[in-house]
């Protein structure tokens, strides 16, 4: 199958690529797949119209965005890919569980299928009131925090410490819709302005000032993509380093842990956000933190991202996460350290693959603040 | 060369500046050759080989800047920096600003003694840290001028102290066990109570110590008794070097007078000191109780002090009980020093104050110090949370009472040094904080206990505190038979009238001089300021004597003196790289069983071993310590550490701007890691690591072992807009591939890969050399490193081979980054000082690009090398040659016209 992507060289002004290869050298799926977009873009460039249609790697990409970070020549060497998932999916030809996952969050707004109504079950008993009634803040939990068991502890334990620092915030309930970030990236264009379109009002008419995400991909889209007036948002890690900063969150036990933390791609690398995360596992009284070789900027993709979620990749056998997890064993801790709850599912997983479950914890950051408070 | 010729300035003295000016030189006009480090020759120093020749740089750039010193009309300024370009072509006016070097170029000889004895290391500039060497250094022994350097910055803790002791110098003297030295160091600053401020004083030194921001302050005053305590029985006073006729009059024998008498009899002056007391030391001997300062060590620096021939007059007051008045010491004595202390008391102003057992503490101490039997009842109550009140407590519970302390605030706001505070509460004195009291009981014409009101504190008052405010109804009484007010000393001052002020009841003195309005008599100390800290009365000590110096000399008493020295809480200091977290040494006491049943002393001070590795934690923030070991040291009297800053003015023909370029850190592409891994660096790290010259003498090794592949990346930072330089560098390529030979050439066996984009190699005889290079087994390998890690003890080197079109990982055991050649990072301002333009890139931009390459905008200023763009070095010294060749038309113009 072939696409027509003349009009894409000058909208991702594809010329000004130097064909340097620091996109592919830095890609994380590169080594173990047949995705190469230094390739990708030069075939787009001298042949306009590259067939796609046996390209299934075009799905192995994570939207880590390590090449656009990379590129030298600003370059998006990954909305190349994202432009061409979208040609695939505007003629059908999208996996299954991408289409199941794209089906879900337009029926019930969130892609694993679970109903609507059920959306704010995980919030039972915590008291968390409708931000309509106006709040400081608007807490607005990713479809995985709200509805997957593993990563729930991680939404309750920020919620607590939220009340525990005694800041006003409230949620849209059973009101709030997947963000679309992966929407976007896996080339769902249309889904995701809807989404936008719909989504955009009820965030900035929620009755908070600033609105405040588990997951860095809600953060990220909310904050470079959606253009929203008037309120400003946050990832929870920058808030919580704030209220312990100006003391407002106080601990009075301890969490005895060795802890290494993964930087998320969409918080570390596309956001620059590294130092709030590691300055709130500091301040846990008991926490000794340990870092990875690869963190930062040279953090490793946990796979999670860009659609990855839902659809395994070309290849099963050589996954990131399990070698992150190996990773983190190495620097001799016993908790690794996630910061948003598809890092959670991939890692976590791994763990259990690789037998490590004895030797190291998965936690969201804020299940070891909940454990300290 | 004629006189009258106008003389050319050249700015910056790497190898385009030095060609610039030997070639304007050569043509007979004058040159200053301006540079800002302590040598010349720029980058091309630090390089090991030149590429396409493999010339040995050192070999090619020594004869010329061997030459500057040596060529006739060349004025070499090193660092020095423009400050103002004025007027026009022919005839600008140049205001230069050199920075001291503390060393005087003309007498030193190079010879290194010093750096010998120097105690201070620091990571080498010029070897990019690749080693270190001593704070009174040459950059490299080829260095033009050969004259050492001595690095040197505010230090906090000098700045901090008010007697300015050099406590940075005594410190680096202790850590290398030079105890003898560290005394005789802080007695020549001027300080004669070593052994006392060492176990007395306040130390704010301490508070401000940058150590303290890592882990815990350097115990800054247990040092300075360490000092004292293993120093002092070999420490024998040096007399005067010069006698003078005048005789200097002291009037009070505490630490200002004291001070003042040792510093005047260092000097040359015959001093007498007036002591009222029958002992001398005023309040370390009649107001800090023994177990604080003991008895010996006061008495032994008092005659140390004597020793310098100071006539000191015990009972001898001055302006009453028969002594005689300030007017006829004035008459007698050239100059008159004040320091009478402030031994008054204090009122509490409440009612039964006046009843018998309420005592105040200054005299209380004073009976103490002085011998005399001082009765107290069984229960006291000390009230005041200042020194003199926690001392009467302390002094109390030794006399056996069952003692307890009233504060009005809370310990937080207490006046006390912290550490007595804590010794107080450990020996049993009961603290009562936030209480202040109301009125003293009468029962039976004796106090039969004190009525005390809680407080509770509100806004903060005038002293930055915060005020206490009484709660109502909280009225208590404490039954006690002693009350001792300790709420404030003032100073005594009949028969000193004349010099006393009204406000306060305190002697006045101008802050600065120490002079009074009687013309020769001087007054600080506690007299002047209240009571205060013993090392403010010895830092008035040291002005004391140095006014009455100048004013015996007839010197302008404030010339010089208004240093402005920076607060130290103001003092950045360069960042002092990884520090071994260590605890500081804690000094063993005196078990508080033990303590309250004499006055022994409480503080053992800390054993030899502890000092030195309690000196050892000094950051040496200020770099030279100023420990003086290089002065002793120098045969030539070379140094200078007074030096100061110095302005002059040039009038000049023409100049020629030669600044230069920098290299980019490469920490802004965090995904080399560097800075990460020691093994990861820089180009120019490289050209050190394989000189012949550089710390390990041309050796390629890392960490003791020789790298067994080795992997350049290049254009690091370069044709990169993120960065800010879309540009190319212009000198990687080639520079990498004789990187690349050198590493052949030292490594036979190791693997080279250089992974590159393209190659340029456009000058003469440099695609040949690439040709060369990759004959000798480099593989170059198409594409640009994305990342680098460590995987095991190696480092892996992520890329894509675009040849082979499939990400590779090749294992490193060192990487070189050809970083970004970048402009002077403060190019701006010399643009606006002189008035250059900057093209995009930052770079100096010439007045044409093609046609007029070394002419700015302003007629007589011209560019040359790599300040208008990375530039090689055939290039640069042909772009200066033609700044030269402009220059001398400039200048001949300006002779003809008669302008010069």
């Amino acid at each position: 199958m072939q696409v027509d992507v003349r009009q894409l060289l000058d909208q991702l002004d594809l010329f000004g690529c130097i064909q340097c290869g620091k996109c592919t050298g830095g890609c994380p799926v590169s080594p173990t797949t047949a995705l190469n977009v230094r390739f990708l873009i030069y075939e787009t460039l001298v042949n306009a119209l590259p067939d796609v249609g046996h390209m299934e790697e075009l799905w192995d990409c994570t939207c880590c965005f390590t090449c656009v970070q990379r590129c030298p020549k600003d370059v998006r060497p990954a909305e190349l890919i994202i432009s061409l998932r979208s040609q695939l999916v505007e003629s059908g030809k999208v996996p299954g569980p991408v289409g199941d996952a794209l089906m879900g969050i337009f029926r019930q707004g969130n892609p694993l299928g679970f109903a609507r109504e059920d959306r704010a079950a995980w919030a039972e008993g915590l008291g968390i009131k409708p931000s309509q009634e106006g709040c400081d803040f608007l807490l607005f939990t990713c479809c995985s925090s709200a509805y997957d068991v593993q990563a729930q502890p991680g939404t309750k334990a920020l919620a607590r410490a939220l009340q525990a620092a005694g800041v006003d915030f409230g949620s849209l309930g059973t009101q709030e819709t997947c963000c679309g970030n992966e929407v976007r990236r896996v080339g769902e264009a249309g889904l995701f302005e809807m989404l936008v379109e719909e989504g955009k009002p009820a965030l900035e008419n929620a009755g908070g000032q600033r609105i405040v995400t588990t997951s860095p991909h809600c953060f990220n889209t909310f904050k470079n993509e959606y253009n929203l007036k008037g309120v400003d948002v946050l990832h929870y890690t920058q808030l919580v380093a704030e209220l312990i900063e100006e003391d407002r969150l106080q601990f009075s036990g301890q969490t005895e842990a060795v802890v290494t933390y993964h930087d998320p791609c969409f918080l570390g690398k596309q956001n620059q956000i590294f130092d709030e995360p590691r300055a709130i596992l500091q301040a846990i009284p008991g926490v000794t933190l340990v870092e990875m070789d690869r963190n930062r900027e040279r953090s490793l993709c946990c796979e999670g991202g860009g659609g990855r979620m839902w659809f395994e990749g070309t290849n099963t056998e050589q996954r990131l996460a399990f070698q992150r997890v190996h990773e983190a064993v190495e620097t001799g801790a016993n908790v690794l350290a996630v910061a948003c709850p598809f890092c959670l599912a991939m890692l976590a997983d791994a763990a259990k693959v690789q037998g490590l479950e004895d030797r190291l914890k998965v936690m969201d950051i804020m299940q070891l603040v909940d454990m300290a408070l | 060369m004629g006189a009258d010729k106008p003389a050319a300035l050249v700015i910056g003295a790497g190898i385009s500046g030095i060609q610039a000016a030997l070639d304007i030189a050569s043509a007979g006009y004058p040159v200053y050759l301006v540079e800002r480090e302590s040598s010349i020759g720029g980058h091309m120093a630090q390089l090991d080989k030149t590429f396409p020749t493999l010339d040995c740089a050192s070999c090619i750039l020594t004869p010329l800047t061997a030459d500057v010193p040596r060529r006739p009309g060349v004025h070499l300024m090193t660092c020095t920096e423009v400050v103002s370009v004025e007027g026009e072509v022919g005839a600008f006016r140049v205001t230069l600003e050199r920075q001291p070097r503390y060393i005087d170029v003309t007498k030193c000889t190079g010879c290194g003694d010093c750096a010998e004895v120097c105690p201070v290391e620091i990571p080498s500039v010029f070897n990019l840290g690749q080693d270190t060497h001593k704070a009174i250094y040459r950059r490299f022994p080829q260095a033009i001028p050969a004259a050492f350097v001595i690095e040197k910055h505010e230090s906090p803790c000098k700045n901090a102290c008010p007697a300015h002791i050099p406590i940075q110098g005594y410190i680096a003297l202790i850590a290398e066990g030079k105890f003898d030295e560290a005394l005789q160091r802080i007695r020549d600053a001027g300080v004669p109570f070593v052994g006392t401020l060492g176990r007395v004083c306040g130390h704010p030194c301490e508070t401000i110590c940058k150590r303290g921001e890592r882990d815990e302050p350097v115990s800054v005053c247990a040092l300075k008794r360490a000092a004292y305590d293993v120093a002092a029985t070999e420490d024998e006073p040096q007399p005067a070097e010069v006698q003078y006729e005048e005789r200097v009059a002291v009037v009070g024998s505490g630490p200002a007078g004291m001070t003042a008498a040792y510093e005047l009899a260092r000097r040359g002056y015959a001093v007498t000191v007036y002591e009222a007391l029958p002992v001398a030391g005023g309040m370390l001997a009649v107001g800090i109780p023994p177990y604080r300062l003991p008895r010996d060590v006061l008495e032994h620096e008092l005659s140390y002090i004597c020793g310098l021939g100071v006539d000191l007059r015990l009972n001898s007051p001055v302006g009453r009980d028969g002594g005689p008045s300030l007017a006829s010491l004035r008459e007698e004595y050239g100059a008159v020093f004040v320091a009478v202390g402030a031994h008054g008391s204090r009122e509490l102003g409440i009612p039964g104050e006046d009843l018998p057992g309420v005592l105040h503490a200054a005299p209380f101490l004073r009976q103490l110090g002085l011998g005399q039997e001082v009765e107290i009842g069984k229960r006291v109550a000390v009230i005041g949370g200042g020194d003199a009140a926690i001392d009467a407590a302390r002094c109390a519970i030794r006399l056996g009472a069952d003692t307890s302390l009233l504060y009005r605030r809370s310990r937080a706001e207490m006046p006390a040094i912290p550490e007595d505070v804590d010794a107080t509460e450990h020996e049993g004195v009961h603290m009562e904080y936030l209480v202040a009291p109301v009125r003293v009981l009468d029962g039976d014409g004796r106090v039969a206990g004190i009525q005390c009101v809680r407080m509770e504190l509100g806004e903060p008052d005038a002293s930055g505190r915060r005020r206490p405010i009484p709660i109502e109804g909280s009225e208590f009484t404490l039954d006690v038979d002693t009350v001792i007010v300790a709420v404030g000393q003032k100073v005594e001052c009949d028969g000193l009238e004349e010099v006393v002020a009204g406000r306060a009841g305190l002697l006045e003195a101008d802050p600065l001089t120490l002079a009074t309005c009687i013309d020769g008599v001087f007054a600080g100390g506690d007299a002047v300021t209240g009571p205060s800290t013993v090392v403010k009365a010895v830092g008035a000590g040291i002005e004391a004597a140095e006014s009455i110096h100048r004013y015996l000399r007839g010197h302008d008493l404030r010339a010089g003196r208004q240093v402005s020295r920076t607060p130290p809480e103001e003092i950045s200091v360069e960042p002092t790289g990884d520090v071994e977290p260590a605890a500081r040494a804690q000094m063993p006491e005196l078990d508080p069983a033990e303590r309250t049943s004499g006055f022994d002393e409480v503080n053992l001070g800390l054993s030899k071993e502890q000092a030195i590795q309690e000196a050892q934690r000094c950051l040496s923030c200020a770099v030279c310590s100023e420990c003086m070991q290089c002065v002793s040291a120098c045969k030539s009297n070379a140094i200078l550490h007074d030096e100061r800053a110095e302005r002059l003015t040039l009038d000049v023909g023409a100049v020629v701007v030669a600044t230069g370029f920098e290299l980019m850190d490469p920490r802004i592409k965090p995904e080399y890691g560097y800075g990460v891994y020691p093994n990861v660096m820089t180009g120019l790290e490289f050209e050190r690591l394989s000189s012949a010259s550089g710390p390990t003498a041309g050796e390629i090794i890392l960490n003791g072992k020789k790298p067994e592949d080795v992997v350049f990346v290049q254009c690091v930072g370069s044709r990169d807009p993120h960065t800010g330089v879309p540009y190319c560098s212009r000198v990687c390529c080639m520079y990498t591939a004789k990187h690349a030979h050198l590493v052949r050439e030292r490594l036979h066996d190791s693997r080279i890969t250089v992974f590159y984009m393209d190659v340029r190699a456009f000058g003469k005889g440099y695609e040949e050399f690439y040709d060369r290079v990759k004959h000798e087994r480099v593989l170059y390998r198409r594409g640009e490193p994305s990342e680098v890690h460590r995987r095991g003890d190696r480092l892996v080197v992520c890329a894509e081979d675009t040849v082979l079109r499939r990400p590779v990982e090749v294992e490193a055991d060192l990487v070189v980054l050809a970083t970004a050649v970048v402009p002077q990072p403060d190019a701006g301002q010399l643009a606006s000082i002189i008035g250059l333009d900057r093209s995009e890139d930052g770079f100096f931009r010439g007045a044409h690009p093609k046609c007029r390459p070394v002419e700015t905008g302003r007629a007589g200023v011209f560019l040359a090398g790599a300040c208008e763009g990375p530039r090689d070095i055939p290039d640069a010294v042909a772009h200066a040659k033609a700044a030269a060749a402009s220059a001398l038309v400039a200048l001949r113009g300006a002779s003809r016209s008669g302008l010069s």
